[in-house]
Parts: C-alpha cells; structure tokens; sequence
C-alpha cells in the first residue's frame, strides 16, 4: 500500500497499474498471458479426462472414450455415464462458480481474505441443510440440494439487505459485517440443532465436508444454467470490479455506477457460490485461494483474473476429487478434505515464492 | 424381599462412594456388597451383586434385547435408544416398559433409580462421548449402580469409548456368554439357558439346510449422504451372520473399520449376488421402512447391472438385526431366506 495515487482518508486504496498497463503477474505481457490461459484451459481438458478413466472400477482410456462417443448399455458405459460424468461435471460447475464467486467477492469487498462465504452463503446453506435433516426429516435418500440453494439465496439476500441499510448503501464494510453477523448467527443455531439432535449431526459431518457424488444429472442440468448466468452477470462487471480496487471515490470519479455494480455482483455471487455450494457443499478453500492463484499469474485486472478462475477453479477441484479417488481405496477421501489437504501447502508455498499480487 | 436388601446395601456403597471422594480409602464397593455377594467380569471390571438387581435401565437395542430374553421386562425401569422395532416376542413387554428415544442424561438416569445399567454400546459410559453420556461405570458403581456393557464392545478401559476386543473374533459364542453372565447375576440363569439353547437350535437348523449350498457373496449397504454406499466390512458381526446363513461378505478382506464408505464404483466391482440394506434407526423401524432404501438402490442407475438388482436380490434388513445379540438368530434365519430362498423359508 504505497497510497501514493489514493486520496487521503481512502486507507483501503491499493497502488495499482491502470487496466491495460502491464500487470505484475508471473506471465509477462499479454501473449505470456493468454498463451497461459491456453495452457490452464488444457490443463482442465486433461483434469476432466483423468477424471472418466479413474476410479475404483477399472476402465482403460480407451474403454472410457468409447463410453463417452459410444454408449452401448455396458457396465463400462454405465459407471462413465451415471457416475463419473455427473462427478466431473459436478466439479466444472461448482469449480467455476466458486472461483469467479471468490474473485468477485475480493474485487467488490476489497479483502483479500473474503470467499463466496462472505455473503453467508455457506452459513445460510449449512443452516437450511440441517434444519432439513432436523425438523423436515429430509433423508439422506431425498437429498438436500434445494435447501442449500435456499439457505444459501436467502442468506446472501438477507446480508444484501442488511448491508444496504444506512447511508452508503451496500459497501463493502457493511457487508462484510452483515455477513459475519448473519454467519455467527445463523452458525449457532445451526450448531444448537446439531448437539440436540444427533442423528442430524451424523449426516451433516459428512455434507458439511464438500463432494462432487452428491448431485444427479437432473439436479446438475438446473445447476449449469444458474452458473453460467452467474458467471455473465460476473463478467459484465469485471471492468468495474478494476476501479472498485482503486477505491470507491477514485472508482465513482472515473464513472462506475457502485450501487448497480455492487447490486450486479451480489447476484453473480448468489447464483454461483449458491448453486456450488448446493450440488458440492461448502467447499470454502477453492474461492478463496484460486483467485488469489490467478491473481499471481496475471496480475491485478480482472479482466484476466476472470477468465483464469473459469478455467483454473475447475481444474482444481476435479483434479483434487481424482486424487480422493485413489489415495486411500477402496475408500474415498472427499474433495473438501483434498483441496484443503493438498491446496493448503501449495498456497503457502505460492505466497512464499512470490508476494502476492495486491488487489 | 429383594427390594428391602437390596436397599441398605445401595446405601452403603453410596456411602462407600462418598468416602471415596472424600479421599478416606474406604473399602472398595464389592466388599461392602458383602462376602456372598456374586462376582462376574465383563470388560475387565468385577460386577458384584449382593441379590439379583430389580431395578434394570437398558440402552440401546442389543441392550434392552438381552433384559426381555432373560426375562426381567417387569425389573425394568426404564430404556433408551431403539435402532428399530423390538423383537415380535418382546413386543409386548417392551410396549410396558417406559422408553425414552434418546439416551438420558446422567440425572435422568438417576431419577429412575436404577441399581443395574445394561448399555448395548460402550459410549453411554464414556467420559468423551459423542452421544450422551451418564458417567463412567466407577462413578456409577460408587452410587450403587452395578453396569454391563455387552462384551463385543468392550472399551479397553473404563470411560472411553475405543474397542478392547477385536471386532473380527466377536462370534454368536460371545452373545452366549453374555447371556449367562447376565443370567447368573440376575438369578436367571435357567432363562439364560434356554434362550442359549433355542438359539443354538434355530442356528444349526440354517446351518443343515444350507450345508453344501453354493455360498453367494452378499453386502450389507446403505445409500450415504453423497451418493456413495456405506458397507458392513469382514469385521462386523454383520459378516458372521451371513456365514452363518451361508453366504460370504463380499467386503470380507475390509477389515480395519466395522462400517466403510465406499463409492457406487465399489459396489459395482464387487458385484455382490445379493444385497441386504441397513435401515436404521427409529423405535417403530420394521423391516417394512427399509424399503425405502431398497427402493433408493435398486433405482441407482449405476447399479442397473449389479448382479443383486439385476436379479431383485435387493432385499430390505435393518441396521439392528446386524449387531451382536439376541437377535442373531433371527437374523441368521432371515438372511438365510434371503440368499437361500430354495432351501430355507423365510
């Protein structure tokens, strides 16, 4: 924080290349960039294929691939159709809503530790999935899906609200604080049901952990329209999301409406880190960290940064739930454990190598 | 004549206990049961009566199982946690018996007074439990309560809730000695005794019928939160059952944890010739409310090539009929019909 291009009294203002400058990231210059960008986008291709032909049923790659172009009703065909498709896809999906959720969130609150759970959304989610287990006495035969989604929706809405109030409208300090507040509260309460009622406690250790094996293709047809809606909403804000990180004067000087960007965000926010969190569960550590990866390679704009956390989020997360796959079989380690496990270190490693690139 | 003996002495190992708090080394509560007091060990600590107790608190179903086989539903006064609906036969006793759905707390335990506690699992003794806990069996002791944990899950030591016995050597063998351990201390050993026999005798009557018969691999399964399935391993009782009743564990060679999840994945390799589900855990639970979950595997869509779908060898079973007790046989005789329909009736 040199502040030297910040006005006095905008303590939060970063000094910060104007979009389009050169970045600080890893890659240099544009065509460094992209060429990255190319390399990411394989990089899940590859995710995704090790992510069909792994398993505890042992299918080669060339089995995998015929199950895929030609299903012909085989065991094969079934296990890559009904399990490992809907896995994957799980994982692009709740990959990508997370990372661009993670983004926006860091962009709008200009904190470089908020994640999508800064909304509330994990508590919100967390909160309406044990009270389904509790009071609804929703099995685990049914599933929990739509209450996650709308604990997670009504949560965000009601931080929205909350943060909105006074004079300033929604900034980023009041829904921070909305959003801590609503998660303290919404999380006791959440943690009252789990102690009464034990048999809840029992389900709930295991959903509040993160996987890709819970939601069918029905449930993922539902989900896919809501991310990518969330992932436009997102990027049609990611140039804003460039002044917003100049601080909300400077922002508001250079001509960003804050009140329809801010609105616009929140929405992106809801629909992504809503709809992952439904079909994977909160799997906090992947919004919070990618960004910061793709922040790392690219520099500050977050008309890279969006492009990269499609990409890299995804990648991430599939290739974390193959590794649960096989690390401990016959059994598997779940993907929230994983990313968490494996990503935790890597981070630590990423920060050290290199200062981070500020926001 | 019980009632009135037994009194005085519960008050003189209460009074023995609080000599023990207060640190003055009073004579341990076995001598103050007196000289002809009847000692048997279960999980490594003497349990001692100076009379059959008749005042009995059972937990959990294995435990609230043994208390009606031996005949002592009228001591009973109180009993908790039922992972499914009794046994047909002690149906109407268990109907008599006050009931409470989730364990007591230590007080609540107290207010009934009990002078025996039969736990059918060993967290309801421990200091860190996950589920309630009403204190360690010394704490009890000191009052005047005498506790049973049925052996197979005996903790390596008072208060905890770890495992002293190998899980995988447990047999039908460790229920009979239960059963007469228990007797003998409640003055039923006839009881005991009978019901050992009838047991003997439905068990080797499966036995015959399926000696020689082709042994079909069999999994006990239950849908999880994620999708995935949880399976009985070679170590759970679970397993015996199914020898018993002429079929192999197809996760026999799992043996480090009773229970594994596993992915659809797994399930689908082992393709097991018969899959049993493992409905769980409600009082009124009958056979009938597992459907649900036959219901829930047999519409996997990744399991449509399964042997056991495949052939409608998905069959409803309950959490409660795979633990170790006096429901083995029964259980023995219903996964006998299952697996061996041509041989066995069910």
């Amino acid at each position: 924080m040199t502040g030297a291009t910040a006005p006095p009294g905008n303590r939060h203002a970063t000094a910060l290349p104007a979009p389009g400058e050169p970045g600080r990231g890893l890659l240099p210059g544009r065509a460094g960039r992209a060429a990255g960008l190319v390399l990411a986008g394989l990089a899940l291709a590859a995710a995704c294929a090790l992510s069909l032909v792994t398993g505890n049923y042992t299918l080669s790659f060339t089995d995998a691939a015929s199950a895929v172009a030609a299903p012909a009703g085989s065991e094969a065909d079934r296990i890559v159709w009904h399990v490992r498709v809907p896995r994957t896809a799980t994982g692009v999906l709740a990959g990508i809503g997370l990372g661009i959720a993670g983004a926006v969130m860091q962009g709008l609150t200009r904190n470089p530790l908020a994640g999508p759970g800064i909304l509330g959304v994990n508590a919100g989610a967390a909160f309406a999935v044990v009270v389904a287990m509790s009071v609804f006495q929703v099995g685990a035969l049914t599933g929990y899906l739509w209450y996650s989604f709308a604990g997670a929706a009504l949560a965000a809405v009601f931080v929205y609200a909350l943060g909105s109030l006074g004079t300033g409208g929604a900034t980023p300090v009041k829904l921070a604080l909305a959003g801590a507040a609503l998660s303290a509260m919404v999380g006791s309460a959440t943690t009252a049901i789990t102690l009464l009622d034990a048999s809840a406690l029992d389900d709930f250790r295991f959903w509040a952990v993160g996987s890709l094996t819970r939601a069918d293709t029905g449930q993922l047809l539902v989900a896919a329209p809501a991310v990518l809606i969330g992932a436009c909403l997102a990027t049609a804000v990611r140039r804003e999301l460039n002044t917003v990180a100049l601080g909300e004067d400077m922002a508001r000087s250079l001509g960003t409406r804050l009140a329809s960007t801010r609105a616009l965000a929140a929405v992106s926010v809801v629909l992504l880190a809503g709809t992952a969190t439904a079909i994977a569960g909160p799997i906090t550590f992947v919004g919070l960290v990618v960004p910061h990866i793709a922040r790392a390679l690219t520099g500050p704009d977050y008309r890279w940064i969006m492009p990269w956390c499609v990409l890299l989020a995804p990648a991430v997360l599939v290739l974390a739930d193959v590794l649960g796959r096989v690390l401990i079989r016959p059994e598997q380690l779940q993907v929230g454990i994983v990313t968490g496990l494996i990503g935790a270190p890597f981070f630590v490693h990423l920060v050290r190598r290199r200062k981070l690139a500020q926001l | 004549m019980a009632p009135v003996s037994s009194f005085p002495r519960r008050a003189a190992s209460a009074l023995a206990g609080a000599f023990l708090i207060a640190g003055c080394g009073a004579p341990a509560p076995e001598q103050a049961a007196g000289e002809d007091a009847l000692t048997r060990t279960n999980c490594g600590i003497d349990v001692a009566v100076g009379a059959p107790p008749e005042r009995l608190y059972a937990a959990y179903q294995p435990g609230i199982e043994v208390a009606h086989a031996l005949g002592l539903s009228d001591r009973l006064v109180g009993t908790a946690f039922l992972d499914a609906e009794v046994l047909p036969e002690y149906a109407d006793e268990q109907a008599e018996a006050e009931y409470v759905p989730t364990l007591p707390s230590r007080e609540g335990l107290l207010e009934t007074e009990p002078d025996f506690v039969i736990s059918g699992y060993n967290g309801f003794f421990a200091e860190n439990s996950p589920d309630r806990s009403v204190g360690t069996r010394a704490s009890l002791r000191e009052l005047g309560v005498q506790s049973w944990i049925l052996s197979p899950l005996c903790p390596s030591e008072d208060g905890l809730t770890d495992r002293a016995i190998d899980p995988g050597s447990v047999r039908v063998g460790s229920v009979y000695r239960d059963l007469r351990d228990l007797g003998a201390l409640f003055g039923a050993e006839e009881n005991a005794e009978q019901v050992i026999s009838d047991m003997r005798e439905r068990i080797s009557a499966v036995e015959e019928q399926v000696e020689g018969a082709e042994r079909p691999s069999v999994a006990i399964v239950s849908p999880g939160e994620d999708g995935g399935y949880r399976v009985a391993s070679g170590i759970d009782f679970g397993t015996r059952i199914i020898e018993h009743a002429g079929g192999v564990n197809a996760f026999a060679d799992l043996t480090e944890k009773r229970n594994v999840d596993v992915g659809v994945e797994e399930l689908v390799e082992r393709d097991p010739d018969v899959i049993l589900t493992d409905a769980c855990c409600d009082a009124g639970l009958t056979t009938q409310d597992a459907e649900d979950e036959v219901r829930a595997i047999t519409s996997d869509p990744a399991l449509e090539g399964v042997t056991a779908v495949a052939g409608g060898d998905v069959h409803p079973f309950l959490f409660a009929d795979r633990a170790a007790g006096v429901r083995a046989a029964h259980s023995i005789e219903l996964v006998a019909a299952h697996i061996h329909p041509d041989l066995v009736e069910q």
